[in-house]
């Protein structure tokens, strides 16, 4: 009496399921280990100490540093969204509402997780990375004050930036790549700035006033 | 068939027997595997560490595109499906062949939904922190939950004759809202491109 075709209906939804996820587990690039070690993330951009000459050794290395991470969310007003990428104890963040309003912001990590970056115009940011897993905290921008909540970001989510003089321009764009595929960015032609066009996220091409330009994961 | 209106509070679905239907203890084996299965893959996409991407398939520019693309296709045969259900109850006039239809439709449905489940679990996660995330991600849950119920169901005959249809209902609406929370946004946001 019994019908053995929604069964197999089902037993064949399962089997495909399984087999698209041990695909993807397989061919992506150690991405499925559960582990939250920091990963040897591939960003282009070689790792340099800018502009420090007298590397104080604040942190030492018995100590469990910070690891290497990237960070991307909303405010909570969802008004404008926040990245931050942490590399060897030091951060840079960019928050950005995709329409106007920007900043770059740069500062250490202490040990317990906290940090203040500091950027242009007196902005602002303090945070606590939280069992690194998020970023939680606060940026102070023109006169606004912004809650926010970064989770941690993979490849392709995260931070981006394009430097270039495009027909003797100076463009300067900033893109956060949020983890469900929606961008942020500001594009910044001479200092005049304007939403910025979308970046392919696998490989960071951009096209800005008709020249195609590469923007690249941002380290501190 | 008639309802009694006390069953409406047992929940869904409603172990009220029909008479001579199954034993009312039958229907909770769907139920329970309905919610098994929404639970497990909710509990895998909050656990899972999202790996941020996964497989693309050429000749598209994003894994987004992809999904949208395959949900559309998904939302498409579900539109069958509604179609040649109305068929069979005799609500619209249908070929003899309604009944193949709206299994294969289904199944086709079904089958092309499962890749777009599998990479927003496995890329994504479940999500919260947006009312659309959220939506789309409860109901994503919900959705492969209540086709298994669906499918369990399908195995017994003489069922109250509204538990089918609602059932089926309700996998088509989840289907319908996934959709609008997913693709549709989608291509409203960045434009309908492959």
């Amino acid at each position: 009496m019994k019908r053995s075709g929604p069964l197999l209906t089902l037993l064949a939804g399962l089997l495909l399921g399984l087999f698209m996820l041990s695909l993807n587990a397989t061919t992506g690039t150690k991405t499925a280990s559960s582990t939250y070690q920091d990963e040897p993330s591939p960003s282009p951009t070689p790792k340099r100490t800018v502009t420090s000459p007298a590397p104080t050794p604040t942190r030492s290395p018995s100590r469990t540093p910070i690891p290497n991470a990237d960070y991307a969310g909303r405010t909570d007003d969802d008004s404008a969204a926040v990245a931050v990428t942490l590399r060897d104890g030091k951060a840079i963040a960019y928050f950005c509402d995709g329409r106007d309003k920007e900043s770059w912001l740069k500062g250490d990590v202490r040990d317990d997780g906290s940090m203040r970056l500091t950027g242009k115009g007196d902005a602002e940011l303090n945070g606590t990375l939280k069992a690194g897993k998020r970023i939680r905290g606060t940026v102070d921008i023109g006169g606004g004050h912004y809650a926010f909540t970064a989770d941690k970001a993979k490849k392709p989510s995260g931070l981006y930036r394009a430097t270039a003089a495009v027909r003797g321009a100076k463009i300067d764009g900033g893109w956060i790549v949020l983890r469900d595929g929606t961008q942020v960015g500001i594009l910044t032609r001479d200092g005049e700035p304007s939403p910025a066009p979308r970046i392919d996220p696998e490989t960071g091409v951009v096209t800005v006033d008709g020249q195609q330009l590469t923007a690249r994961p941002v380290t501190p | 068939m008639t309802v009694d209106p006390n069953a409406a509070t047992q929940g869904f679905p409603s172990p009220k027997p029909a008479r001579g239907g199954p034993h009312p203890a039958r229907y909770l084996v769907p139920a329970l595997v309905a919610a098994a299965v929404a639970v497990a893959l909710g509990v895998y996409g909050k656990v899972h560490d999202p790996a941020g991407t996964a497989f693309n398939l050429a000749g598209f520019s994003s894994t987004g595109a992809v999904k949208s693309w395959l949900a559309t296709v998904s939302l498409f045969f579900a539109l069958v499906q509604l179609m040649s259900a109305l068929m069979l109850y005799g609500k619209l006039p249908g070929p003899r062949w309604s009944s193949t239809l709206h299994r294969w439709s289904g199944r086709v449905a079904f089958l092309v939904a499962v890749p777009v489940a599998v990479h927003c679990l496995y890329a994504l996660g479940y999500q919260t922190y947006e009312s659309r995330v959220f939506w789309h991600s409860l109901l994503g849950c919900f959705f492969f939950g209540a086709f298994s119920a669906k499918m369990l169901l399908l195995r017994w005959e003489r069922l109250p004759g509204w538990m089918l249809p609602l059932v089926g209902g309700l996998v088509f609406t989840a289907l319908t809202l996934i959709w609008l929370t997913s693709a549709f946004w989608f291509f409203s946001t960045f434009g309908v491109t492959t």
